[in-house]
């Protein structure tokens, strides 16, 4: 089983995106309400992929990318940043901080299925 | 696949209830932006999180395929992205277009769940939104961050909005600091919260930048970015902590300064009396699971009645040492008990601010509809209330309300007229009462107009007779069925809303409410509700060889009465009760039970009051307290006047409860 962590603070959304990826066989989610939660977790569970939001409260999205792309235990999990159309910037810092895709917001849950898959097989 | 139906299913109405809460916040935060606009000042962070809410909207709209709320945010969005990176001016004209957007959002929410479709509307709000964007759109003399000489890899991870603020504090004379703080893996989130908490007091907290800490893993690095007027030395004593280094970075800036002036270092004393709480605590709970919660207490409470009662036997039956034990441990199983009750109890109580707050809403639009100035000034928005009795006297209170801005507030010439200030205040307060939470309507206008109330109630043929009428007994009037003094054609006041349907509602939550009036001056209604519905403490009674419960939040005393004292009037049997009349109600006449106990000489009488009435209700026997869980008997028996639900008293037997309300109610009205 593959563990995949999910930032993001809308509940709504967090849950729409595990949804998404509990129909796929093979993959558990760890869940992060925001970026302080997912600071928490990294050191406690095994995660082999990271999905992240841009717009959080305490931490931004970015910076979780920086945290986690300068920690050597971290540095070659494969990131995804889910984010709302309009933050292009945003986007491009997150890809040059070392995010591996990004996808926007509504996501088409096939394709990240597909992105899921591909980086897992 | 009905199982991704079925999630859908949920996932919408999560959907609903997210939005729901992101609109109430938004409603909050523009408020507070329009107290600022006019002093130009506002908090950054409350531009920040209206955008952040109408984003959050958008997102999640665009996701379930509501194509108008999405619409409506994407746009509302972009304004408030522009206004939040000074891109925009905040004046009144922006904040009138905030305004309406959210009351079209908020409408389109509440309606999503139906067919409620709005295009028309929503096109001309978008237009408005984007008129507003370009028109106030600033020349951006933007001064490039690069020259401010701070480090690559901290700009590296700002994001839009936030180098927008870092520029906004080096315009504002700012200098630019970098905070470094080391913190415990397990505890990072309080310190850090406490530190920003400590900053936010002389300046502005940019970023935040978490690095691992060195060593074990056990650690994590915190860079905050910050923005204040204060010298590095008067922040370094500022955070008074070890691990915490505070260095300044706009080089340029630095070289200028010569030496800083000595200052005396900010008091630091606070530091004690922080509460870092940044981020919210809560968590969001259905409340079928709360009463799913509530029911097993109710269990659990009946489960401890056994015990106490096996202990009791158990002594009766000579083991005396066994009982001992069994009845401490019933005893502190009680105490713990009743923390649970009261815990469980607590997390359904909100504040009655929310409906508060709706009723102001509602104040504004019916008051311009009618072309009426009216105020509305609320009291004890702190009171707390169970979640369900907030729903259901939501509808009744706006229609008291409703009915006191088109009946009781009169328009602002003839206001002028009777020397009375134009504008007319309905002041809506609400504390608690013992047991009881009282909600108050009040208003300033011309009362209650007796004579219309009794031409109507004779046109209607629902008395004969008006002329013996006292006050009280006309203001009754109003709580019957069928009765509705608006005169117009097109009723304002809503199709067939009387104040009896009112008057049912908050019945049917235990409730009950009463009208004053003073002509010319005012209308005052009164609802008073019990503060729960859950578990309640009862008088176990017996009446013509039946079982009832009385909740003890309504038993006043509970007294022996002879018959001789018992006096005759009108029909009626009273007794006097120290310096007042006392009515008696037997129970077996008022619910039609054959078999009075008229025959005994002396008997209890079970003093009930809610409110400002009372009513002596002659029973047979008092077989004690008990806590009970009242339950409900059903749709077949709703109209059922006199008893409110029927309780489990742990026997197997079932009794009914006693509403009292609804008994005095029909018994001072001269039926029972």
């Amino acid at each position: 089983m593959k563990k995949i962590l999910i930032t993001e603070d809308s509940a709504t959304m967090r849950s729409l995106l595990v949804s998404t990826i509990e129909s796929m066989d093979g993959f558990e989610i760890v869940e992060a309400g925001s970026g302080f939660e997912a600071l928490r977790l990294l050191p406690r569970e095994k995660v082999d992929l990271i999905i992240t939001d841009i717009n959080m409260p305490d931490i931004n999205g970015l910076e979780l990318i920086s945290y986690v792309r300068n920690n050597p235990n971290y540095q070659t999990i494969p990131l995804f940043i889910i984010s709302t159309e309009g933050s292009e910037k945003d986007m491009e810092k997150g890809l040059a901080l070392g995010a591996n895709e990004y996808l926007v917001k509504p996501f088409n849950p096939a394709r990240l299925q597909e992105l899921i898959r591909r980086y897992f097989r | 696949m009905t199982d991704s139906n079925e999630q859908m299913g949920k996932a919408v109405k999560d959907f609903l209830a997210e939005a729901e809460e992101i609109i109430d916040q938004l409603s909050r935060d523009l408020l507070g932006l329009s107290d600022c606009a006019e002093s130009g000042d506002c908090n950054p962070d409350l531009v920040n999180s209206v955008f952040r809410g109408a984003h959050s909207l958008k997102g999640l709209a665009g996701m379930f395929g509501f194509s108008e709320i999405a619409e409506l945010s994407h746009n509302l969005e972009n304004l408030l992205d522009s206004l939040r990176l000074g891109k925009v001016s905040l004046d009144q004209g922006t904040m009138g277009v905030l305004f309406d957007s959210m009351d079209l959002l908020g409408s389109l929410v509440r309606g999503a769940g139906s067919e409620f479709s709005d295009a028309s509307a929503v096109a001309q709000v978008v237009a408005r939104i984007n008129a507003c964007s370009t028109a106030g759109r600033k020349v951006d003399a933007a001064s490039p961050l690069d020259k401010l000489g701070i480090p690559e890899k901290v700009l590296s991870t700002l994001t839009e909005y936030e180098e927008h603020r870092l520029l906004e504090n080096t315009k504002k004379g700012r200098k630019i600091y970098s905070v470094r703080a080391s913190f415990n893996l397990a505890t990072f989130d309080q310190d850090l919260g406490e530190l920003v908490e400590v900053l936010k007091r002389s300046g502005e907290v940019i970023s935040t930048l978490p690095s691992s800490g060195g060593g074990l893993g056990l650690s994590i690095d915190f860079e905050i970015l910050y923005g204040s007027e204060k010298s590095t030395d008067e922040i370094t004593t500022m955070v008074e902590g070890e691990n915490i280094t505070v260095t300044r970075l706009d080089v340029a800036a630095q070289e200028a300064a010569v030496s800083e002036p000595a200052e005396l270092p900010s008091s630091t004393s606070d530091e004690a009396s922080l509460t870092a709480k940044s981020f919210s605590q809560t968590v969001r709970v259905d409340i079928a699971k709360l009463d799913e919660l509530m029911n097993i207490v109710g269990e659990l409470v009946l489960c401890h009645s056994t015990i106490s009662e096996l202990a009791l036997r158990m002594k009766r039956d000579g083991f005396s040492t066994l009982a001992l034990e069994l009845s401490k441990a019933a005893k502190s199983l009680d105490r713990k008990l009743n923390e649970l009750q009261k815990g469980v109890m607590e997390i359904r109580m909100i504040p009655v601010g929310q409906l508060f707050e709706k009723m102001s809403r509602i104040v504004r639009k019916i008051s311009k509809e009618q072309g009426k100035k009216v105020e509305l000034k609320t009291f004890g928005a702190d009171t707390e209330l169970d979640k369900l009795i907030i729903e259901d006297i939501s509808d009744p209170l706006m229609h008291i309300i409703r009915n006191s801005i088109d009946h009781g507030i009169e328009t602002p010439e003839e206001r002028a007229r009777q020397g009375k200030d134009e504008k007319g205040t309905i002041r809506l307060s609400s504390f608690q009462k013992g047991n009881h939470v009282v909600i108050d309507v009040e208003d300033d206008g011309r009362g209650v107009e007796l004579e219309k109330v009794k031409r109507k109630a004779l046109e209607k043929g629902l008395i004969s007779d008006a002329t013996f009428l006292s006050e009280r007994e006309a203001l009754d009037l109003l709580f019957m069925p069928g009765f509705s003094t608006s005169d117009k054609v097109s009723d304002i006041s809503g199709r067939g809303v009387g104040m009896d349907v009112v008057k049912n509602n908050i019945a049917a939550v235990s409730g009950m409410v009463d009208i004053e009036s003073r002509p010319g001056e005012g209308c005052r209604v009164t609802i008073t509700l019990p503060i729960t519905l859950a578990i309640i403490k009862a008088l176990i009674i017996t009446s013509v060889g039946r079982t009832y419960a009385i909740p003890i939040t309504s038993v006043q005393e509970t007294i022996m009465v002879e018959r001789k004292d018992v006096l005759t009037v009108e029909r009626k049997e009273v007794i006097q009760l120290r310096n007042a009349t006392l009515p008696l109600l037997r129970l077996g006449s008022f619910f039609e039970i054959a078999g009075t106990s008229d025959s005994l000489d002396t008997y209890y009488v079970v003093v009930v009051g809610v409110a400002e009435k009372r009513l002596g209700i002659v029973v047979d026997d008092l077989l004690g307290q008990q806590d009970i869980v009242i339950k409900s008997i059903g749709e077949t028996f709703k109209g059922f006047k006199g008893i409110s639900g029927a309780a489990d008293l742990g026997d197997q037997r079932t009794i009914l409860v006693l509403d009292v309300g609804g008994i005095i109610s029909e018994a001072t009205r001269g039926n029972g």
